[in-house]
């Protein structure tokens, strides 16, 4: 019997090796299919049962947690206290519809998946205690505060970032949209409002400030005489561009004509002030021409994603091949017809200009700390890009500086600050509408610049009431100047004021740059009829450091 | 001699305490983020029930396998703190029916001084096997299980099911018949076809047992047990008896009853299907092994963490598909381990078998070992789909009572022959004297 029985012993052996290979074909090598099925709620359920760290922002309010609750299919509810201030930063945690947002950025930190927090969790495994990261962000709930109220039920964007560090300080976009609509448990709730808000006008689910993309009208000027200076080609002096009502680019013949049928010309800084279309339209396809401009657009950023730390950020257009078509050129150097960009972008541009020239990575974290409130990881400031060297950037800043002092970006000057900047307003299709767009940045006189904003107001009516300069920049003026007043009061130190002293005075008529026809759209200025623009306040100084921008004699457009 | 290999019980008992309490923690840990608060109590409750088992067997099995009782008691824990995460109050339930479980074993051990004593009883056990397979069946106190089966019985709140001990019964009874007549069964009387059979008159008897058996067992729609039984009995036709013929007949007259019962009956086919293909009816009759494949697959080699596999269950998590549980919160490794063991047990039980001097020992010592390892084998293979699945439960792992008593008086009749042969092969050494060169005449050998 001892052999039958030995046998037998052999059969069960064998029969337990073939469930050891079925156990590593369905535990191991069939794993990630099983995981990866589509009727399989196990692992996505283990996620949203995990404990997840809050969002704060960088002024201390709670932007996201998860609660507990009891009697629903999970533990955890995530939910948002400040709504739909920002939704889109936040971005949302359903279980049906996944995570956007910095709950998609951060989630393994989020939920201390990352091996370094496994890592540490070891050493806390007999203690109770949560192994979560929380997540502090660069944005301040005070100036995403004034960003809303600012640009009220309009629909447009509103970047504000330290262009010192990349740190994004304020980034709004209306229309947004809560959260906690789309993080409810309930999924048939949740069905109803993915529907309503993916129907609903102006896709407030989108975050427009760095995933939608617009003509940047005359703000792209800056792009243009950047890469004009940093190349050489454009100085302070020279060329100096003959007054026109209009240029017309070779291989066309159809001209570009300024705003409002204006004549305008002149060196840099004089056209940058007034934003004169036909002297841009000829740097960019003569003085530049198109391989110089393409690189210098590349350099500051056009055709490539921001590395900022959100999903999906979309990456701004510019044109990359102008054979046997230089009038797109000319259209593309004053930022209309293929020239696409988005607010973050515009505000990169005019941080990179404020910065000495290097654009730094923007991002939305801070840092991220653990339950006990130690630092878990920092994010180290970095350098994105640099399209222009220091002296080149300090030109340019000084010719920005004009736009706000005489130029077409009066409104967005702040008192005892100094601004620089510029205005946009790009005109779409078919001339009834414009986007109004404003740029700029600003810091205490004489210092470094510490705020960086990009403001656009979109779909506006084609009139000398709305344009760039009159919608965007009072915009951006309130933002720069919340932004300092909020840098002040944490630091302790008042503005500084120096003494004032008049600015040279426009005349209201000379002012003017009238609507533009054709498909470029220059910059507008404030009508004739409102002087309420601070430029007659006297109260607004100049700083001393403007000794380049020659004194135009009354009369001069502006 | 008695000494060793009840130290090495001993050790290893307290290493099985220790997992198990270990396991206990890391279950609470996992499942409420905190220390259980009666993990003192709980270990001490643990540790006294194998003491108390360990003693028994000190003094009335000192001889006996070291390993099996270790191994039953590693997966008896381990079971116990998968059900006490799922559910308390069914956990408090096993820990009762584990006490009662090792208090027949202590009976057991007491009782049955030499295993062959049984073979006396042979058709007291039979009439008992089947009587105890048939209750279920009676109008009143049977109970109609879910899935249609029937094969418990309750009175009040307590239910048991007494096919657990009727298989013991029954394997006792065969294993005396087949030693007896088996020689009569080793001779050919007849042929038909290619093959050489035994007289009939010699084989009525077992094969009656065994058609009513089976018969009861499909009428109950327990057809893992029929399974079970089947190959118990061919198993121990074809050991008694030495013949390969039997094995042969065997597995085609499984095949030829496999495939009617495929035809016949409705719930056969929906097990078969849902084998094959268990997403077409995913959210059906499909739902549990597909549960139980994604909760395997998402357990991965280490785990999720004793208490950490997430409110999706599976349904009779705690008995039939305790396993996938296993698998998904102590991974493959967790797997693995319970495999392992059963194939320990398997092969102590064998190593009992072989080592046993009578012949009566030796068969049930493989046929209890047999039933054992083909039911571990069985409800593994169900639900990890190398089989259709099957209703029997995972020894000593699963939830359930009578399961979990009949095997532990399973395993006292196998520490019982175990301690037997020991003590046997142990006085025929002494018998047999010191060795010399002049060759002892052919008494002195057992």
């Amino acid at each position: 019997m001892n052999k039958q029985i030995r046998h037998l012993g052999i059969f069960l052996t064998i029969c337990y090796l073939a469930l050891f290979v079925k156990l590593n074909q369905v535990q191991v090598f069939g794993a990630d299919e099983l995981n990866n099925h589509p009727e399989n709620a196990r692992v996505i359920q283990r996620e949203y049962n995990r404990p997840r760290g809050v969002i704060t922002s960088a002024d201390g309010a709670l932007l996201a947690q998860s609660v507990h609750v009891e009697g629903k299919s999970f533990d955890r509810q995530r939910t948002y206290p400040e709504a739909d201030l920002f939704g889109q930063v936040t971005g949302y945690y359903s279980f049906v519809y996944g995570a956007t947002g910095v709950e998609k950025t951060y989630d393994d930190e989020l939920a201390g998946a990352t091996f370094q927090q496994q890592l540490n969790g070891i050493a806390d495994m007999f203690v109770d205690k949560e192994n979560v990261g929380n997540v502090q962000l660069t944005l301040r709930k005070d100036l995403q505060v004034a960003a809303r109220d600012a640009l009220g039920p309009r629909e447009g964007s509103i970047v504000a970032l330290d262009p010192r560090t990349g740190e994004i300080l304020a980034f709004w976009s209306y229309p947004s949209y809560d959260p906690n609509l789309l993080s409810d448990l309930d999924t048939d709730a949740t069905k109803i409002n993915w529907d309503a808000l993916n129907a609903a006008p102006g896709k407030p689910l989108q975050a427009h400030q760095y995933q939608e993309r617009y003509f940047p009208g005359s703000t792209f000027k800056v792009v243009t005489s950047g890469v004009g200076l940093q190349s050489g080609k454009v100085t302070p002096d020279d060329p100096v561009y003959p007054s026109a009502q209009k240029y017309l680019p070779p291989q066309t013949t159809r001209p570009i004509f300024n705003f409002g049928g204006e004549t305008c010309g002149g060196a840099l800084f004089e056209i940058l002030a007034v934003s004169c279309n036909s002297a841009f339209a000829k740097m960019g396809t003569e003085t530049i021409g198109p391989a110089a401009m393409i690189d210098g657009a590349q350099a500051f950023g056009f055709n490539s994603r921001p590395p900022i730390d959100l999903p999906a950020p979309a990456a701004s257009s510019f044109p990359t091949d102008f054979t046997d078509n230089l009038p797109i050129l000319a259209q593309s150097s004053i930022g209309q017809n293929e020239v696409q960009a988005t607010p973050l972008q515009m505000a990169l541009v005019a941080a990179g200009v404020a910065n000495k020239g290097v654009i730094m990575k923007p991002h939305v974290l801070s840092q991220i700390t653990d339950s006990e409130g130690r630092v878990v990881k920092k994010y180290e400031p970095e350098q994105w890009l640099q399209p222009m060297s220091a002296p080149a950037a300090a030109t340019l800043r000084e010719a920005m500086k004009g736009v706000v002092t005489k130029g077409t970006g009066v409104p967005a000057q702040v008192p005892g600050v100094e601004v620089a900047g510029k205005t946009g307003t790009a005109q779409l299709g078919d001339g009834k509408k414009v986007h109004t767009w404003m740029v700029a940045f600003a810091g205490p006189p004489g210092g470094d610049p510490e705020v960086a904003v990009s403001v656009v107001v979109l779909n506006q009516p084609a009139s000398n009431e709305f344009t760039g300069g009159q919608v965007a920049g009072p915009i951006a003026a309130k933002m720069m100047k919340a932004t300092l007043d909020a840098r002040r009061a944490d630091s302790g130190t008042p503005i500084v004021v120096p003494p004032t002293t008049r600015a040279p005075s426009v005349s209201g008529a000379g002012n003017g740059t009238g609507a533009g026809a054709g498909t470029g759209a220059g910059d507008g200025a404030t009508p004739p009829s409102t002087p309420t623009t601070r430029r007659n306040d006297a109260a607004v100084p100049t700083t001393s450091s403007i000794t380049t921008v020659p004194a135009g004699p009354p009369g001069t457009t502006h | 001699m008695a000494a060793p290999r009840r130290n090495t019980e001993l050790g290893l008992l307290l290493l099985v305490v220790l997992i198990t309490g270990g396991a206990y923690a890391l279950a609470v840990l996992g499942k409420d983020s905190e220390i259980p608060a009666n993990i003192g109590p709980f270990l001490g409750f643990v540790l006294g029930l194998l003491l108390v088992a360990h003693i028994v067997v000190r003094r009335l099995a000192p001889n006996a396998d070291a390993t099996l009782l270790p191994l039953a008691g590693l997966l008896n824990g381990l079971g116990y703190v998968v059900i006490a995460r799922i559910n308390e109050r069914l956990a408090w339930q096993q820990a009762a029916w584990t006490a009662f479980g090792i208090a027949l074993f202590c009976i057991t051990l007491l009782v049955v001084k030499r295993a062959r004593d049984l073979s006396n009883y042979r058709w007291t056990f039979a009439l008992l096997g089947i009587i105890l397979l048939l209750v279920p069946l009676a109008p009143g106190i049977g109970r109609e299980y879910r899935s249609g089966s029937r094969i418990w019985v309750s009175f009040g709140s307590m239910s048991f099911q007494p096919g657990e001990f009727a298989k013991i019964a029954l394997a006792l009874f065969f294993a005396s018949y087949l030693v007896e007549k088996r020689e009569l069964l080793g001779m050919s009387s007849r042929r038909v076809g290619p093959v050489n059979l035994p007289d009939p008159k010699h084989m009525a008897p077992v094969l009656l047992a065994w058609a009513t058996t089976l018969i009861v067992m499909f009428y109950e729609k327990d057809l893992g047990s029929a399974l079970l039984f089947f190959a118990l009995f061919i198993a121990m036709l074809w050991i008694a008896t030495q013949r390969g013929t039997f094995l042969a007949v065997g597995v085609t007259l499984f095949a030829i009853g496999a495939y009617f019962a495929y035809k016949a009956f409705a719930h056969v086919q929906t097990r078969v299907a849902i084998w094959i293909d268990p997403w077409k009816d995913a959210k059906g009759d499909g739902y549990q092994i597909v549960e139980a494949a994604f909760a395997m697959a998402s357990g991965g080699i280490g785990g999720t963490g004793l208490g950490l596999s997430g409110k999706i269950g599976i349904p009779e998590a705690e008995s039939d598909f305790i396993f996938a549980i296993i698998a998904e919160e102590l991974g493959l490794l967790g797997s693995l381990l319970v495999l392992v063991a059963f194939l320990l047990i398997v092969g102590a039980g064998l190593r009992i078998a072989v080592r046993s001097t009578h012949a009566f020992d030796k068969l049930l010592a493989a046929g209890l070992t047999t039933l054992l390892g083909i039911q571990a084998f069985i409800i593994i293979g169900g639900v990890t789909r190398l089989l259709p699945l099957t209703g029997v439960t995972l020894p000593f792992v699963s939830y359930g009572g009578s399961s979990l008593v009949a095997n532990y008086v399973l395993l006292a009749l196998l520490l019982r022959i175990s301690d037997d042969s020991a003590v046997s092969s142990a006085s025929s050494a002494a018998r047999s004297g010191p060795r010399s060169k002049v060759p002892q005449p052919a008494g002195s050998s057992s």
